[in-house]
């Protein structure tokens, strides 16, 4: 029987596993009445992102890019995108930015304001729109979708051996799946390459793809040494090697298993959205950029691999980023899974003295994910909480 | 990665490895039975090793490759024997040090 998921179909041509309205403040000065109108409304986000003084032309453009990324993710049904009139940054502009987004068919609504717009209006302005989009957004309903319509993201983190054993490689047979149907599938953290460059490279599509492979690692290295940090002298680290870790090439090659098996088809850069189905890397960092990273290039939800019990999770369940996609923490570790149960939706653990079950380990995670793009909350979505999101910028602030 | 297998003791991920990672400590003088001609059926412990640290499936010599699945993880940096834990103390990274090239 076809596996199949329930979501919903967008007029961007992507398909959708939750029902968010997102608020999109071009400039900094309107993160205040986004969030207002966000405590205000339900089912509604908002891209709460760093400020865009000081920031260089490249670095705007990217938070640009990322902002019409966000906007046009499968999990947003439509955008209302807020500016100032007469000021701000010419990347930054709202228009523009509500514009490139109806461009591709989804809905966006613009509203502009004077420099002497008392906030309190602006809420009321701002409130009748988005109430008027949610109520909209409530009449969509989901529908039976295939693999094909997947697109799904996976960052792994704490790694030990059950990391290159149980836990990455069952993502990796997820990833294949995925990518054997038409869907995409989105891997990253380009640091972690380092040492891995020519396991990776064997899978590139063409050369011009194993070249920006290569220079992606190679970029996080420079900078590193450009600031005085030599990245092979620090990896692995010691959590790494008193759990079993002996080489910077096998930890790399633990992690790099959790893409699978696939063609690499391209090496994207940061909230650049790929067109057709395939498996990508994203060039960028393992942090909290990624997340966003993720959103923006238009993953429907985030895998986050666990090894080792280092993670206080308890402390902060629901991690931070894009806040439009759901994070799910699975592991390949029991002994973790059974000291954070209540976050981890899975557990591949068991497969570590079992190996010959890997395919179906395989098919029990694409299950998961299945019931999660379906509408099961992941244990992270449990957890009221929203955090500034990172983005991924480079040149120093001024 | 080709298919790799388990036994009661050990994972052996690749058939070209020659470390295997263990399933549960293991202490000096036991012996690992494994199915397996190419490594003479049977491994005997050289070392206290701890569950999912490596150890040797054959003796290595200085410089060799260590093999695990199926591709090279580091060189010996010491002579190790069959059935001893391989780890930081005996092995490097090729790529780990900020004094080699990259090719």
């Amino acid at each position: 029987m076809k596996k199949i998921f329930l979501g919903y179909q967008r007029k961007n041509n992507v398909v959708g596993i939750r029902n968010f309205v997102l608020i999109i403040p071009a400039q900094g000065n309107l993160r205040m009445l986004a969030q207002k109108i966000c405590d205000f409304v339900p089912e509604t986000k908002t891209t709460y992102f760093p400020w865009e003084i000081g920031r260089s032309k490249a670095d705007r453009s990217v938070m640009k890019r990322t902002f019409i990324g966000l906007g046009l993710n499968p999990n947003i049904s439509s955008v209302l995108v807020l500016g100032i009139e007469g000021s701000g940054f010419e990347e930054l502009d709202a228009e523009k930015i509500r514009d490139e987004i109806t461009q591709t068919g989804k809905r966006a609504e613009l509203l502009i304001f004077k420099k002497d717009e008392n906030i309190f209006s602006a809420m009321e302005k701002s409130v009748k729109i988005v109430r008027e989009l949610v109520l909209e957004a409530s009449k969509e309903r989901r529908r039976a979708f295939g693999l094909e319509s997947l697109s799904i993201g996976v960052k792994c983190g704490y790694s030990d051996t059950t990391s290159g054993i149980s836990g990455n490689p069952v993502v990796g047979k997820l990833f294949d799946q995925i990518v054997s149907h038409g869907g995409k599938a989105f891997f990253s953290e380009s640091p972690e390459v380092i040492g891995g460059e020519h396991i990776l490279t064997k899978r590139a599509k063409n050369k011009d793809v194993a070249q920006k492979l290569v220079a992606a690692a190679k970029g996080f290295e420079d900078k590193a040494l450009s600031v005085g940090e030599d990245i092979r002298a620090i990896n692995p680290m010691p959590a790494n090697k008193e759990a079993g870790i002996s080489t910077l090439e096998e930890k790399t090659l633990g992690s790099i298993s959790k893409s699978g098996t696939s063609i690499i088809e391209d090496v994207l850069e940061y909230a650049r959205i790929p067109k057709k189905g395939g498996l990508y890397f994203i060039d960028t960092t393992p942090l909290c950029e990624l997340y966003t990273g993720f959103s923006a290039a238009g993953a429907q939800l985030m895998l986050f691999q666990v090894g080792s019990n280092a993670i206080a999770l308890n402390l902060k369940p629901s991690g931070s980023g894009g806040n439009i996609i759901p994070i799910s923490y699975i592991t390949g570790n029991s002994e973790t899974y059974e000291k954070q149960k209540d976050n981890f939706d899975f557990n591949s653990g068991p497969l570590f003295n079992n190996i010959e079950k890997m395919d179906e380990y395989g098919e029990k995670l694409l299950d998961k994910i299945l019931e999660i793009c379906s509408g099961t909350k992941t244990k992270a979505e449990t957890v009221n909480y929203q955090e500034r999101i990172e983005l991924y910028l480079q040149d120093p602030v001024f | 990665m080709e298919k790799g297998y388990s036994q009661e003791q050990i994972i052996i991920l690749n058939s070209r490895d020659n470390v295997g990672i263990i399933k549960r400590d293991v202490k000096k003088g036991e012996k690992i039975i494994i199915d397996e001609e190419k490594y003479q059926n049977s491994i005997e412990v050289k070392d206290n090793i701890p569950y999912r640290f490596k150890i040797a499936l054959e003796n290595i010599d200085i410089g060799d490759t260590i093999i695990k699945s199926g591709e090279i993880i580091g060189k010996a940096k010491e002579k190790i024997q069959k059935g001893e834990m391989v780890h930081v103390h005996n092995i490097e990274g090729l790529r780990g040090r900020g004094d080699l090239k990259n090719k």
